[in-house]
């Protein structure tokens, strides 16, 4: 592969990087925190290619030194097979040019299921806060009803915010958490229980409030806990989609 | 175009008689390629209608954004090891008998925090530089799994274990310098692809920074497709191989070690979040979870196809499936001893 084609690719993927990094669809695929780490390798690879380039028009501009340039890069170019691999940079490219959504009712469902790790012997769960309503994170809900042996859950009304599922006949709201970015993700869900659930569109994602059915989290179930819905909305996806 | 825009299969040392060619060159396909995805978008865009392609596609996207970084980072350093760093004080620094710069190598591993995708371009150049292979590897293997981002994550995801991280550490190191003695021992030279062991020419008279730039442009451009492969084939993995797998592991120690050993090697999954997962298969003993933490970072299909576009595939070949047994048992012994048992 010539030179000028694969700085092009560069820039191609370092704009890419970039691209998402800053306009935020990178929260698809990673966790906040790879932002500045895209924004830096995005900006190094346009800055090698465009060291490249400029370094290649000016060699050119000089006869006298062309043999020169060449040797530069003539040392260490590839043979065949090594330097077509790097075609291949156009498929990341060409993915985030497509920008697929973030992971949802089908990830879940292919996904096994997974016990919330059990906390130390000693720990136990802090009261939650007061309040008629309170918010958690499907992951914390999730882990409480399985580990919790205090019942701080019990007779509570929680507001929880994730997509809907369906699974057979069963309907649940699920979140998907990841450790490091969405190719690990593992999915949260509990298991909702009212009127006209089958109704619901999979993936629209909703707030809502829920009541913990206490003693449904078990081995059985693996852990995913049954609740009564007692109140529902709509809400747009968050741009934040994955717990972590 | 002057000779500058040669293709570089043609660039040859010494004047060869040229090949007669089609005035089609790699930019001109690029640009009939990027033209067809403008054309085709919609085409392109409705296959992820599809829900499996639709995931695998997320995975795929997700792989290259968490790798593509470390890989930047990785070609950085080596790049300026190679301008910077002359071999004389590599030479210097470590051990002059191999069997001890072996496990010096790899307790130097720590300094580098980042997955593995950092460390191929790495120590790659340290051969580069005149460091023995059996070095290199002791180095390749230990850095994306001793370093303390990756220790501190394991720790934070088994708050109840914390002997978790002791043991990982002891298995990786362990894998790390058994791999680079049984290479000093037994590994061979011409298994590794020519180009992996040329030496870099004196500098004569370029500029520091720009053997800088060029070293981490070409080491980029030739790993970064290999990463895509990589990345391509745990995205496929991940949709395809059915998780039902793991379902009836819960009781078979030595079924569940092998299980989360092969599955450490398809999911690819980077060594700072690959605690997390094994925390969250709590329906298996630790033992298999430890051997999942030690096999991951020392070989998955991301790194196997990272190491054979970097050393060659004789190598890789060699040296992936004798690196999976040896981690595995390293993993083994380490959990045996750290936890005293199976548990």
């Amino acid at each position: 592969m010539k030179r000028e084609t694969q700085n092009i690719l560069l820039v191609l993927l370092g704009g890419a990087l970039l691209k998402i990094a800053l306009n935020g669809t990178y929260l698809r695929y990673v966790k906040p925190g790879q932002q500045a780490w895209l924004i830096a390798a995005g900006a190094v690879m346009v800055v090698i290619a465009f060291v490249s380039i400029t370094r290649d028009v000016l060699a050119a501009r000089k006869p006298e030194q062309v043999t020169a340039a060449v040797d530069d890069h003539g040392h260490d170019h590839g043979h065949g097979i090594q330097s077509h691999s790097t075609w291949l940079l156009i498929l990341p490219v060409l993915a985030v040019f497509l920008a697929p959504p973030a992971l949802g009712e089908d990830a879940v469902n292919r996904a096994a299921g997974r016990t919330p790790p059990p906390p130390a012997a000693e720990y136990s769960f802090p009261a939650l806060p007061a309040g008629d309503v309170v918010d958690q994170r499907v992951m914390d809900f999730v882990d409480r009803a399985a580990w919790d042996k205090a019942g701080t859950l019990n007779d509570r009304n929680i507001r929880l915010t994730g997509f809907i599922a369906h699974n057979g006949d069963s309907t649940y709201l699920a979140r998907l958490a990841i450790g490091c970015c969405a190719a690990d993700a593992y999915p949260v869900k509990v298991k909702l229980e009212g009127q006209g659930l089958n109704t619901l569109v999979s993936d629209t994602w909703v707030k809502a409030v829920v009541r913990y059915q206490p003693g449904t989290s078990t081995k059985e179930s693996r852990h995913v806990p049954t609740v009564t819905v007692t109140d529902f909305q709509s809400v747009p996806e968050p741009p934040d989609p994955y717990e972590y | 175009m002057t000779t500058v825009a040669a293709d570089q299969e043609d660039t040859h040392h010494h004047p060869a008689p040229r090949k007669r060619r089609l005035p089609i060159g790699s930019l001109e396909i690029l640009c009939v390629l990027l033209v067809a995805a403008v054309v085709f978008q919609d085409q392109l865009a409705s296959l992820l209608s599809s829900e499996q392609i639709r995931t695998g596609a997320t995975k795929f996207v997700a792989v290259c954004a968490q790798a593509i970084p470390f890989l930047v980072l990785g070609v950085l350093i080596s790049g300026a090891i190679a301008a910077f760093v002359p071999p004389s004080v590599l030479r210097k620094v470590l051990p002059r008998r191999q069997a001890l710069a072996v496990p010096v190598a790899g307790v130097a591993g720590v300094a580098l925090p980042g997955c593995e995708c950092a460390s191929v371009p790495v120590s790659r150049r340290l051969i580069q530089q005149g460091v023995a292979p059996s070095v290199a590897l002791a180095f390749l293997l230990a850095a994306p799994a001793v370093n303390p981002i990756v220790l501190v994550s394991t720790a934070v995801a088994f708050p109840g274990n914390p002997e978790m991280v002791l043991a990982r550490f002891v298995g990786s190191l362990a894998t790390a310098i058994v791999m680079g003695w049984l290479w000093a021992r037994f590994g061979k030279l011409e298994w590794m692809a020519e180009r992996a062991l040329r030496r870099l020419p004196d500098r004569d008279g370029r500029s520091r920074w720009v053997t800088f730039v060029e070293t981490a442009r070409h080491d980029l451009v030739d790993s970064g497709g290999f990463l895509v492969i990589g990345g391509l084939t745990a995205a496929v993995l991940s949709v395809v191989v059915p998780a039902s797998w793991l379902e009836s592991l819960s009781g078979q120690i030595i079924l569940g070690v092998i299980v989360m050993a092969l599955l450490a090697v398809i999911l690819a999954i980077c060594s700072e979040a690959d605690a997390f997962v094994a925390a969250s298969l709590s329906m298996l003993p630790l033992l298999p979870r430890l051997v999942f933490l030690v096999v991951g970072p020392a070989v998955d299909v991301k790194l196997v196809a990272l190491q054979a576009g970097t050393f060659g595939k004789k190598f890789a070949f060699r040296f992936a499936p004798m690196t999976f047994a040896v981690a595995i048992v390293c993993g083994v012994v380490a959990g045996l001893v750290v936890f005293g048992g199976v548990r």
